[in-house]
């Protein structure tokens, strides 16, 4: 029964790439040299240094072997991340035995750009790192691997393995270029939002009054109301403050598409910033306007999913 | 360590290994001396961690390409060799390189700078030093990459453990280094030594010579220097470990008082000299860089040279021989060092068939001192021919003057004062009074110059710079020339230094064995070794005569070469193992948890079935036992070292550890 509480082994198959660094193609031309000089000439020094580059060679394959090998890689989700804009992606790299060094931690199949660089792992000391990706596209972004690297030990070849792992991110749009804001909304306010009479902003106080019905509870001043006996509600004075509804009408997928998000979402970060409210109907979803951070979150979720079926299986962040 | 102090040990790495290789390189003697300074200085400023050329990019690359300019000019002129000015432009740009921005990038290129120097070096040298040179660069080098590859792309001035690194790295190195020689070893070789120069010219130049004259007077300063001048495989290989015989090189026959001279003029060059039929003992020889003359040596009465070759900075090539009189032999070209083939017999008398030479050899200073006449008119009383009396006089000098290598200032007749107001000397001293006597009762008689003596290294016998030696030929017409030494005996051979010979002689055997496996490595040494491997060493047993009982020599079963390859592969399966493995898997502190627990059994402190090291502490909290304090202090400590990532300090360790004994 021991085997169930193990953590599922990341190795699936024999999974390696190797890349020549620049300097490795260079050691490869003079290895080349060296041997063509010691075949030529005959000089059996040329051959003891042909042979100990060889050696060096072969050493860097089984080194580089030794420091991927057991390797493991758990990504840490950010919360959001905009398209074509750099965010941090956190992976947390351990190793059951051994050390390895100089690893490279990057996303497999070019998901997402950029990588992290950890210089020691050390058998039982799990190490958090930050990669600062940056995501091609909107949407979900389905990750499937993890790329482990190392240019260890000499730095002349790049020795990967790949890991599958597969996690789900929503990448939000980017925030574009946003042209003037449409008209702000009349007549549309549902609740008390439209209630010119209603006192329920973020001003100083203005009085106390009995909660009606259906009026929201937060406002509730409970010191007050323990003394009166009774419900009251704080008043506060309201800003001047808009609302604003922003729509996408065509989700079909393209270019179009892409650039209306990019637009509403730069338009939803503008008017928050202003201090109105916003909501967004787009793809047959309809998001109330409101304000602050969370909301302007859940605009970009939604606008994030326009045109993508995203699993409802996979939790969104 | 920190950044600095890792950038700082990673940058001396690579300048020492830059370091090993152009020492390689300058071994050979080689390279131009502008070039040996500048690398010199460079790899000084480097080492203060001064980067000049930091800032200079442009200006320097621009002088760089100028000495290219100048060195290809050299070379396309004739001036320099094409190997010579390759590796002199690789130092330069290593130079260059050490003294720029450091930079990951920079120190590749430095290293890679340095094994071309090192290709260059394995060109030019053939000395047993270039393999320390590799040996001393591979480990620099490598060492240097890995904390460079262990830096990254974005150096970050965070603490990092380099000891796992170095060690990881360092016995990586020693299997590369495995790896490489078993390559040269087993990789089979198509051709050998085509241009190879097997040695260079040497950092400390020629050490005897053979001049044209031997002057009377001065110290014997050679005969301390344990120098090899000359290797020789004789065929037949004498007995014995010493070889105490004469290595004939030059004769002197005019005397004019103070000094000897040669005569003679030389002749046409010729691939070969042969004096008498081929036979006797047959010497293949080797003359070092450190003899620094033209003159061939062999041993006594020399009839046969044979085919020589230069051994010279463009690389190896036939030269031609050339007669100067009638018994000294010169190379026609200079170079650094010689190989060629002398037959030696003594079993055929030298009779001079030219008169007028023999007359010439009865010649006396003009201001001879009477005193010396009359002395062996004396010594010599009624006998006339050389065999006769040179003995006698040989007899009379060693037993009434002494040998010394201490003659300080100058006298106007050395001779005289040798023989009637010193009375020591050295074995110049000794050859020209023996010589003189003998022409003074009408025998002719000349000095010869060269080395006495040769000790075995392996196959080769040496012969060391402190061998010079003269002595003296006297004619007689029944039996020919006959070799006669007035000198002591313990005056004809090297005096060096007992240490210092101890060392030379360390060396030397050192050197013929990297030349006899290393550097003279071909494909009938690797027949050879496989052979011996799958097959014992025909005589290896006493028996081998008498029949076998298994069946012939072929049919055997190769148990040498099952052991040896059930080893190789047992040491083989080892290794990977162990480097498979690496460091322990368990968690540093575990260690520290162990001696706890066998501490606490040694107190008698039984842990409860299922019971961890924390639940114990509570557990002797509570019985507010007298060991439940330190014992919560080191089971705090063990699972901060744990899972808090604060390594346990070995005497933090130790006292935490006495905390619990003294309780």
């Amino acid at each position: 029964m021991s085997s169930e509480k193990r953590e599922p082994r990341q190795k699936n198959g024999w999974r390696r790439s190797l890349k020549t660094t620049r300097v490795g193609r260079t050691y490869l031309v003079i290895t080349v040299g060296i041997g063509l000089g010691a075949l030529n000439t005959g000089n059996n020094l040329l051959y003891l240094v042909l042979g100990f580059l060889l050696s060096i060679i072969v050493l860097s394959g089984v080194l580089s072997e030794r420091v991927i090998a057991d390797v493991r890689v758990k990504r840490l989700l950010p919360d959001g991340a905009f398209a074509h804009e750099p965010f941090a992606l956190r992976y947390e790299v351990s190793r059951v035995k051994g050390r390895a060094f100089a690893v490279k931690v990057s996303e497999g199949g070019g998901t997402l750009e950029g990588w992290a660089w950890i210089p020691t792992v050390l058998a039982g000391s799990p190490v958090t790192v930050r990669a600062d990706v940056t995501a091609p596209r909107r949407g979900p972004l389905r990750l499937k691997q993890v790329q482990i690297s190392t240019f260890f030990p000499f730095g002349l070849f790049e020795k990967s393995r790949t890991v599958d792992l597969e996690d789900l991110i929503l990448v939000w749009p980017r925030r574009g270029f946003s042209c003037d804001p449409p008209e702000a909304d009349h007549g549309r306010m549902s609740g008390e939002s439209g209630n010119q009479r209603h006192r329920d902003g973020a001003g100083d106080i203005q009085g106390l009054r009995e909660l009606g019905e259906l009026e929201d509870a937060r406002r509730v001043h409970w010191k007050k109301s323990a003394t009166a006996g009774k419900l009251l509600k704080v008043e506060r004075e309201r800003e001047d403050r808009k609302q604003y509804t922003l729509r996408i009408d065509d989700d079909a997928p393209g270019d179009h598409l892409e650039r209306a998000c990019e637009e509403t979402a730069a338009l939803t970060n503008r008017l928050l910033g202003e201090g109105n409210d916003v909501g967004l109907e787009a793809g047959g979803r309809r998001i109330r306007p409101a304000s602050g951070p969370g909301h302007e979150k859940r605009i970009l979720s939604a606008l994030a999913s326009l045109g993508y079926a995203v699993p409802r299986s996979e939790p969104l962040p | 360590m920190r950044l600095a102090d890792r950038r700082k040990w990673r940058l001396r790495l690579r300048d020492l290994a830059a370091g090993a290789a152009f020492s390689a390189v300058a071994l050979s003697g080689a390279l131009p001396l502008p070039v040996t300074v500048l690398f010199v200085i460079s790899l000084g400023v480097s080492l203060l961690g001064r980067r000049p050329f930091a800032n200079q990019r442009v200006w320097s690359v621009l002088a760089l390409l100028a000495v290219a300019v100048v060195l290809f000019g050299l070379v396309s002129r004739g001036a320099l060799d094409l190997v010579v000015a390759a590796v002199g432009f690789a130092t330069l740009v290593t130079a260059h390189r050490m003294l720029s921005e450091p930079t990951p990038a920079t120190d590749q290129q430095v290293l890679l700078a340095s094994l071309l120097l090192m290709a260059g070096a394995a060109a030019l040298s053939g000395d047993v030093l270039y393999a320390v040179c590799l040996l001393a660069f591979g480990v620099f080098a490598c060492l240097s990459l890995g904390l460079s590859v262990v830096e990254g792309p974005i150096e970050r001035d965070e603490e990092l453990p380099l000891t796992p690194v170095l060690r990881q790295v360092s016995i990586g190195v020693a299997i590369a280094l495995m790896g490489g020689i078993a390559f040269f070893v087993l990789f089979p070789r198509l051709s050998w030594n085509v241009a190879a120069r097997r040695t260079g010219a040497g950092v400390f130049g020629g050490t005897t010579g053979m001049s044209d004259r031997v002057r009377l007077g001065g110290g014997g300063d050679i005969k301390t220097s344990a120098r090899v001048v000359l290797r020789a495989k004789l065929e037949p290989a004498p007995r014995g470990d010493r070889l105490d015989r004469y290595w004939v090189g030059r004769h002197f026959d005019l005397f004019d008082g103070r000094e000897w001279r040669a005569s003679g003029e030389p002749g046409m060059p010729k691939p070969r000299i042969m004096r008498a039929e081929v036979g006797g003992i047959l010497q293949r020889i080797e003359l070092t860089p450190a003899y620094g003359s033209r003159t061939l040596v062999g041993l006594e009465q020399p009839i046969y040279f044979g085919p020589a070759t230069a051994l010279g900075n463009t690389g190896t090539s036939p030269v031609q021989l050339v007669q100067v009189g009638r018994d000294e032999v010169r190379f026609a070209e200079e170079a650094n060092a010689y190989t060629y083939v002398v037959h030696s017999r003594s079993d055929v008398p030298q009779l001079e068939q030219d008169r007028a030479a023999l007359e010439a050899l009865h010649a006396l200073p003009p201001e001879l001192d009477p005193r010396i006449s009359e002395l062996a008119a004396r010594l010599a009383d009624q006998a006339t021919e050389a065999e006769d009396v040179a003995p006698l006089f040989e007899r009379y000098l060693r037993n009434n003057l002494n040998y010394t290598l201490e003659l300080p200032g100058e006298v106007d007749d050395p001779l005289t004062d040798f023989l009637f107001v010193r009375k020591e000397g050295h074995c110049e001293h000794f050859a020209t009074a023996l010589a003189v006597m003998l022409r003074t009762r009408g025998i002719p008689a000349r000095v010869v110059g060269g080395f006495f003596g040769g000790e075995r290294l392996g196959e080769r016998f040496v012969v060391r710079a402190g061998d010079a030696h003269a002595w003296v030929e006297a004619y007689s017409p029944a039996r020919g020339w006959m070799t006669f030494d007035a000198t002591p005996e313990s005056g004809r051979g090297s005096r060096p230094p007992a240490i210092f010979s101890r060392l030379v002689d360390a060396y030397e055997r050192l050197e013929e064995l990297w030349r006899s496996r290393v550097v003279d490595y071909t494909i009938i040494d690797q027949w050879e070794f496989v052979r011996k491997l799958v097959r014992p060493p025909a005589g290896a047993s006493s028996a081998a005569d008498e029949p076998d009982p298994v069946g012939p020599a072929g049919e055997r079963t190769p148990t040498r070469a099952i052991l040896g390859a059930f080893a190789a592969g047992l040491l083989v399966l080892l290794l990977w193992r162990r480097f498979m493995k690496g460091p322990s898997g368990a968690h540093p502190a575990a260690g520290f948890l162990v001696d706890v627990e066998r501490k606490l059994q040694g107190l008698a402190i039984q842990k409860q079935p299922g019971e961890d090291l924390e639940a114990l502490t509570k557990r002797l909290q509570s019985e507010q036992h007298l060991l439940a304090e330190p014992l919560s202090r080191a089971t705090r400590r063990y699972l901060e070292a744990r899972f808090g990532d604060r390594p346990l300090l070995k005497e933090e360790r130790r006292a935490l550890l006495e905390g619990l004994e003294r309780r």
